[in-house]
């Protein structure tokens, strides 16, 4: 890969890098594996890996929504992103 | 157990409706069946939210809601490694998958190994993908089987000898039938059936249970101490800590290789509607977190002490505590539901694997090396065939080999599937890589993944690896598949060279 084609997906992929946050979240055992504090009740072993759940769904849904972002405003994005949608995508 | 009669008439009424929808499946967005992208991939047409029900009731299985809160039951927090598996799966389907669903949308490819048969131009690395597929799929239907049998014999049905098994024998049959005339249609519709049944369950389970238990409280504090965190290691060892974390990256890793995943990716109409369902799947993600607290709701409820259910757990072991909670908890007609919901997401993806594994035998065997010139007819013919071969083989499986076996299989499966990483990511992203380096990783990934498993006796995937006078002990997927890794990085260039001297002066 070129120096210039490099910058270029950098320039549109970028967004990505934010996936590595569900993987840091779970990755260290050690902080997790406890039981205070407790958040009703449940011990934090559980209810934070619960919580770690909805934080990776909002992490993949920014990354998707900057992407999308990233792809209307740059000038050279390349219609191959979406090409394949269809109105009908929903159903 | 005597038959629970209003329970078992809800559960047929159920399965009844059910059955209709996978024959109505065949008339729905209407199309030539004899094509196989048709039949083995719903046409490719399927939107962001009929994928989120496919995937979802393909990927979260009868057996994964039976087995996981059956292994927090028993072992207690070790089993909520599939809490963090869940959370990695979608980073993982984010980034990769779009990309395959574009180059096998582009070139036509049903199953993996048609695309690894492209873009190494290797029929033999091609051939080891399909058949590790076939091979890791099987005991996976044949689990599915496993936790229809533990429901149908919850609701009372006689058990043992033919008429024991008959329930699930129907079943099958029923099975097969909507699967052969309606293709990956039947279970697309049916999931959505399937996932409002399941999410019903889990959230009157997850309000009722724990308002008869004296709250959460309650339920944790009747957890033994030592189960309700993971042993913290000691010594010279990770312990239970690397165990955990392993076991999650490796499953998830091993997750999207499975055929029936690569189906219902497949089938998705765009790479936008995998992107989207990166993000909506995890909804299923919170549910199976939820479901894997019901094993501590069943030591709560002490089921496994109630002389009603004794015979339930010298039969089915610790997969019988969830359907004990139910009977234990819920009135009759909703033990109907519940146990409905369970019997009908194991039809789901039993279906989509069945498909999956006829989609890679027709493409990559049938037609790679047998008939090379049969027609898209033929092949679609062949295809409904094997699907039905592959579920006799699946029920045969399971009513003639102890169940443990099975078990023991799909934790071997494990272990073959995430070897195909290699092949199919590295493809993707990268240039360059030897066909041949990536089949001799391949076998090398397999060959020591089965023998860690082998030292365990079969019994567990942690293999207790050794470095530097420390002890790791891991999930053996992925340590073996970081040995193919290995593998097929350091013979690609040597190997590469040797096919160039070999071809002499000749262009390539």
């Amino acid at each position: 890969m070129t120096g210039k084609q490099m910058k270029r997906s950098l320039a549109r992929y970028w967004p990505r890098f934010l996936l590595v946050i569900p993987f840091l979240l779970v990755a260290f055992v050690p902080f997790y594996n406890r039981v205070e504090p407790t958040l009703g009740d449940v011990p934090f072993f559980y209810w934070f890996q619960l919580a770690a759940i909805l934080i990776g769904a909002v992490v993949v849904l920014i990354v998707y929504l900057l992407e999308m972002w990233v792809t209307r405003t740059t000038s050279r994005a390349h219609a191959d992103l979406d090409s394949s949608g269809t109105p009908g995508d929903i159903l | 157990m005597s038959l629970n009669v209003t329970a078992a008439s809800v559960f047929v009424a159920l399965f009844g409706l059910v059955t209709l929808l996978g024959f109505v499946a065949a008339r729905w967005r209407k199309a030539d069946l004899n094509l196989l992208h048709e039949w083995g991939l719903g046409g490719r047409r399927f939107g962001t939210v009929v994928t989120w029900f496919l995937l979802g009731g393909d990927l979260y299985t009868a057996y994964t809601f039976i087995a996981v809160p059956a292994l927090v039951y028993g072992a207690g927090a070790m089993g909520f490694f599939a809490v963090p598996y869940t959370i990695l799966i979608y980073p993982i389907l984010y980034l990769i998958f779009p990309r395959l669903w574009k180059i096998a949308h582009e070139r036509g490819h049903v199953t993996a190994a048609d695309y690894v048969r492209e873009r190494f131009d290797s029929r033999f690395l091609a051939l080891a993908v399909a058949l590790t597929g076939i091979v890791a799929t099987m005991p996976y239907i044949a689990l599915q089987l496993v936790g229809m049998e533990v429901v149908i014999g919850a609701l009372g049905f006689p058990a043992g000898g033919l008429t024991g098994h008959l329930p699930l024998i129907i079943a099958f049959i029923v099975l097969a039938a909507f699967t052969y005339t309606s293709g990956l249609r039947a279970p697309a519709l049916i999931a959505v059936v399937k996932d409002m049944l399941i999410f019903v369950t889990i959230f009157a389970a997850i309000v009722i249970i724990p308002a008869k238990l004296g709250g959460y409280g309650a339920i944790f504090a009747s957890v033994p101490q030592e189960k309700l965190t993971l042993t913290p290691p000691s010594g010279d060892s990770l312990g239970s800590y690397s165990a955990y974390i392993t076991l999650a990256l490796g499953s998830a890793l091993a997750l999207f290789l499975y055929p029936h995943s690569m189906t219902g990716i497949l089938s998705a109409s765009s790479g936008k509607v995998i992107r989207r369902n990166a993000a909506a799947l995890s909804a299923y993600s919170f549910v199976l977190g939820l479901i894997a607290l019901l094993g501590y709701m069943a030591i709560a409820a002490g089921v496994g002490n109630n002389p009603l259910y004794a015979a339930g757990f010298a039969q089915h072991g610790a997969n019988f505590a969830v359907p004990a909670l139910f009977l234990d908890s819920f009135s009759s007609w909703f033990v109907g539901v519940a146990f409905a919901a369970i019997a009908i997401g194991a039809l789901v993806p039993a279906a989509i694997m069945s498909i999956a594994c006829a989609n890679l035998f027709t493409r990559n065997l049938y037609k790679e090396f047998w008939k090379p010139d049969c027609t898209e007819a033929e092949e679609t013919r062949m295809a409904k065939i094997v699907s039905l071969v592959v579920k006799i083989g699946a029920v045969v499986f399971i009513l003639a080999i102890p169940q443990a076996y099975a078990i023991q299989l799909q934790l071997l499966g494990g272990i073959w599937i995430i070897q195909l990483l290699p092949p199919i990511l590295l493809g993707l992203f990268t240039r360059g890589f030897n066909a041949h380096a990536l089949l001799l990783g391949w076998a090398a990934g397999t060959a020591i993944g089965t023998y860690m498993a082998a030292t365990r006796g079969f019994v567990s995937s942690i293999y207790p690896l050794e470095i530097l006078g420390v002890t790791l002990p891991g999930y053996a997927a992925l340590y073996s598949v970081l040995v193919n890794l290995l593998v097929a990085v350091a013979l690609s260039p040597v190997l590469d060279r040797l096919a160039r001297r070999g071809a002499g002066s000749a262009t390539r």
